[in-house]
C-alpha cells in the first residue's frame, strides 16, 4: 500500500500540487465507471433485498419496504440450507483436489528440464478455457453413452465402472467438481510454483550435505516455508470456487433435481427463474458473506506482507 | 535446485503428465473433427479417420453462430479498450503519485473482486433495463469492465512501479505534463505489462458467460458463450458440432494466449484476484 505523506515541496510547491492535481483526475473516470456499475448495483441489491419487488413493479412503481421479511424467507427455504451444504462440499473438495495436483504438479516443473516452459504453458490452457466451454467439453466427456470417460473404463475392462455420472444425483456433484478441479489445477500450480522459486537453493544443499534425504528436505525445508504461499493459493482458490457459477449452470443446471443446485446457481433460480427479486437479491447478500470473510483474511495477509517484506 | 541428472526423464514424466491433463482437450477437438455418425458409438475412436469438417460446416450454418462470435469480438475489443483507457490512468496514478486516499483506492480494487458475478448481475439486470442499457453492446462492455478493470490495475501497478521514476522527473521538469509522461515516457517503456493486461482482459470478457446470459440473453448482441449454452438445450446430442464450436470459441483463447504467452503468464503471478 502507498504510504500516504505529502511529497517534500523543497522549492516544488507547485508542480508537486499540479501532478496531485492531475493524478486525482486520472483515477477519477475508472472510479466512475466502477462505482456506476459495480458499488451502486451491489448498494442497490442490499436495498431490493429488504423491499418486495416483482416483475410488475420492476420497471418503476411502489415497492414497499418488507425489512427482513426476504431474508427470514431464505433462511426458512431448505433449499438454501441444501444449497449451503453443497456448496461447502463443492469448494472444499474443489479446492483439496486442486491445491494437492497443483502442488504435485509445481514440484516437478520447479526442476529445470528440456521443454518446462513449453509444457507448462500447455497446462495453463486448462484454466484459460472459457468456463462455458469447458463444462460443454466435461458435459461431452462425462457422457453416459460415448463419453470418454466411460469409454475408457470400457477400454480396460472395468464396465462395472461407467456410470451416468451428471444424471445422477449421487454422483452429478462429483462430475461438477471433477471438471471444476481440472479448470484449477493449473493455476494453482502456477503460484505455488512461484513460491517454490523463492526459496534459497543453498538450503537444500545444505540439508543434503548435512545427510537429509528427498523426503526429509520436502517435510523439514519445503512444507514450512510454502506455508504462507498456500495459505494465499488456498484464500484465492475459497473465494472464486465459491463463485463458480459458469461451469455448473452449463453441466447440470443445478440438476438433476437439486443435486449441483450450489448457492450461485440458487441464487440465479431465485432471481431469474422464479422472478422473486427481493428474495433472490437477499439469497445474494449472504452468498456475498464467504467471500468477503475470506477477502478480509487474503487483504490482511497482503497488508502485512508488505509491511514485512517491503514494497510489495 | 541442482541440476537433475537425467533430465530428459523428467521431461518424459512432465510431458506424460501433460498429455494426460490434456486429453479433454484432444478430445474436443477430435470430436469435432469426427464423421457425425462415428461420434455416439460405445468404443470412440482415439483417432479420427477419415477426418471430416463436416461439423464445422454444421456448426457454422447453425443460424446465429457467426453472428454471436461477432458480437463476442466486438464486446471483447471494447473492453480491452475500455480496461486500457481507463486502468492504465489509474494504475499509473495510484503506482506514482502521492495521493491522499491512494491506498483506500488500492483497497477497494482488492475489494471490487470478491464479490460473485451473480451478485452483480441481478442488480445490473434491474438498473440496465430501466436505463435502457440492456440488449446493448455498451451495457455489456460496462458489466464485463467491472471485471476486467481491478484486475488490471492490480496487475498493472506493480509493473509501473517498477519503472525507474528518474525519466519521469525530467520530462517533468521539462515542462511535460502528466498525461505526457504516461504516454510518451511511461508507456512505451511497460509496453509487456500493458500487453499482459489486455490479453488477460480480452481473454476474461470472451469467456464471459453470465453478464450475457442476463443482460444480453436472447438478442442480437448475445455473446457466442451464450450461444454455445443454448445449443446444448436445443441440440442436445449433437455432440460433433458442439465441440466444432467449443473448438471455434477455444481458438481466438488460444492464439491470444500462445502471441502473448510470457507477458500474460508473467501477469498472472502479478497476482490479484480473478473475477
Amino acid at each position: 500500500m502507498t504510504p500516504d505523506h505529502r511529497s517534500p515541496a523543497n522549492g516544488h510547491r507547485s508542480p508537486a500540487a499540479r501532478r496531485r492535481r492531475q493524478g486525482y483526475l486520472f483515477c477519477l473516470p475508472g472510479l466512475v465507471l466502477l462505482a456506476l456499475f459495480l458499488a451502486y448495483p451491489l448498494f442497490y441489491n442490499l436495498w431490493t433485498s429488504v423491499h418486495e419487488v416483482q416483475l410488475s413493479t420492476l420497471l418503476g412503481g411502489p415497492q414497499r419496504f418488507n425489512g427482513l421479511a426476504n431474508y427470514r424467507a431464505v433462511v426458512s427455504d431448505p433449499g438454501f440450507w441444501h444449497s449451503v451444504r453443497l456448496s461447502v462440499v463443492f469448494t472444499l473438495g474443489s479446492l483439496l483436489f486442486q491445491f494437492t495436483l497443483g502442488f504435485a504438479l509445481a514440484l516437478l516443473f520447479a526442476r529445470p528440464f528440456p521443454l518446462n516452459g513449453l509444457l507448462r504453458s500447455l497446462l495453463l490452457i486448462a484454466w484459460l478455457l472459457p468456463p462455458v466451454v469447458s463444462g460443454t467439453l466435461f458435459r461431452w466427456l462425462l457422457d453416459a453413452e460415448s463419453g470418454a470417460y466411460n469409454a475408457l473404463l470400457r477400454a480396460v475392462g472395468l464396465d462395472t465402472l461407467t456410470h451416468d455420472w451428471l444424471t445422477d444425483p449421487g454422483t452429478a456433484l462429483a462430475g461438477v467438481m471433477f471438471a471444476n478441479i481440472w479448470v484449477g489445477v493449473p493455476f494453482n500450480m502456477l503460484l505455488l510454483l512461484v513460491g517454490l522459486h523463492t526459496i534459497d537453493p543453498e538450503l537444500y544443499e545444505a540439508a543434503a550435505i548435512d545427510g537429509a534425504g528427498a523426503w526429509q528436505r520436502f517435510r523439514r525445508i519445503t512444507l514450512p516455508l510454502m506455508r504462507p504461499v498456500s495459505v494465499t493459493v488456498l484464500l484465492l482458490g475459497l473465494i472464486y470456487t465459491f463463485k463458480v457459477f459458469d461451469t455448473i449452470f452449463v453441466m447440470t443446471g443445478g440438476g438433476p433435481v437439486d443435486a449441483t443446485r450450489v448457492l450461485s446457481l440458487y441464487v440465479y433460480e431465485v432471481f431469474f427463474a422464479f422472478f422473486r427479486f427481493g428474495r433472490g437479491s437477499a439469497a445474494g447478500v449472504l452468498l456475498l458473506v464467504v467471500p468477503l470473510l475470506a477477502g478480509a483474511l487474503y487483504v490482511h495477509r497482503l497488508r502485512k506482507e508488505t509491511v514485512e517484506g517491503g514494497p510489495a | 535446485m541442482r541440476p537433475p541428472r537425467h533430465p530428459w526423464l523428467l521431461t518424459l514424466l512432465a510431458g506424460v503428465t501433460t498429455a494426460v491433463f490434456l486429453l479433454p482437450v484432444y478430445w474436443m477437438a477430435k470430436t469435432g473433427l469426427t464423421e457425425p455418425d462415428r461420434i455416439l458409438t460405445p468404443s470412440p475412436q482415439w483417432v479420427p479417420t477419415p477426418l471430416t469438417g463436416e461439423n464445422f460446416d454444421t456448426a457454422l450454418g447453425y443460424e446465429g453462430l457467426t453472428r454471436a462470435l461477432l458480437n463476442s469480438l466486438v464486446i471483447a475489443g471494447g473492453v480491452v479498450a475500455l480496461t486500457l483507457l481507463l486502468g492504465l490512468p489509474l494504475g499509473y496514478a495510484l503506482a506514482r503519485v502521492r495521493m491522499r486516499g491512494s491506498g483506500t483506492m488500492v483497497f477497494a480494487l482488492l475489494v471490487a473482486q470478491l464479490p460473485p458475478a451473480i451478485v452483480l448481475a441481478a442488480p445490473l439486470f434491474i438498473l440496465e433495463r430501466r436505463a435502457g442499457l440492456d440488449d446493448t453492446y455498451l451495457g455489456l462492455i460496462a458489466a464485463d469492465t467491472t471485471l476486467t478493470l481491478p484486475f488490471t490495475v492490480i496487475v498493472l501497478r506493480p509493473v509501473l512501479r517498477a519503472f525507474p521514476p528518474e525519466l519521469e522527473e525530467a520530462a517533468l521538469v521539462d515542462g511535460c505534463g502528466l498525461p505526457g509522461v504516461l504516454l510518451r515516457v511511461v508507456l512505451p517503456l511497460t509496453v509487456p505489462g500493458v500487453v499482459a493486461a489486455a490479453g488477460l482482459s480480452f481473454l476474461l470478457a470472451w469467456g464471459e458467460f453470465l453478464f450475457g446470459l442476463t443482460l444480453a440473453g436472447d438478442s442480437d448482441v448475445q455473446p457466442v458463450t451464450v450461444l454455445l449454452n443454448a445449443f446444448i438445450g436445443q441440440h442436445g446430442t449433437a455432440w460433433g458440432a458442439l465441440m466444432a464450436t467449443a473448438t471455434l470459441i477455444s481458438l481466438p483463447v488460444v492464439c491470444v494466449f500462445a502471441l502473448f504467452q510470457r507477458f500474460i503468464v508473467g501477469g498472472l503471478t502479478a497476482g490479484g484476484v480473478r473475477g
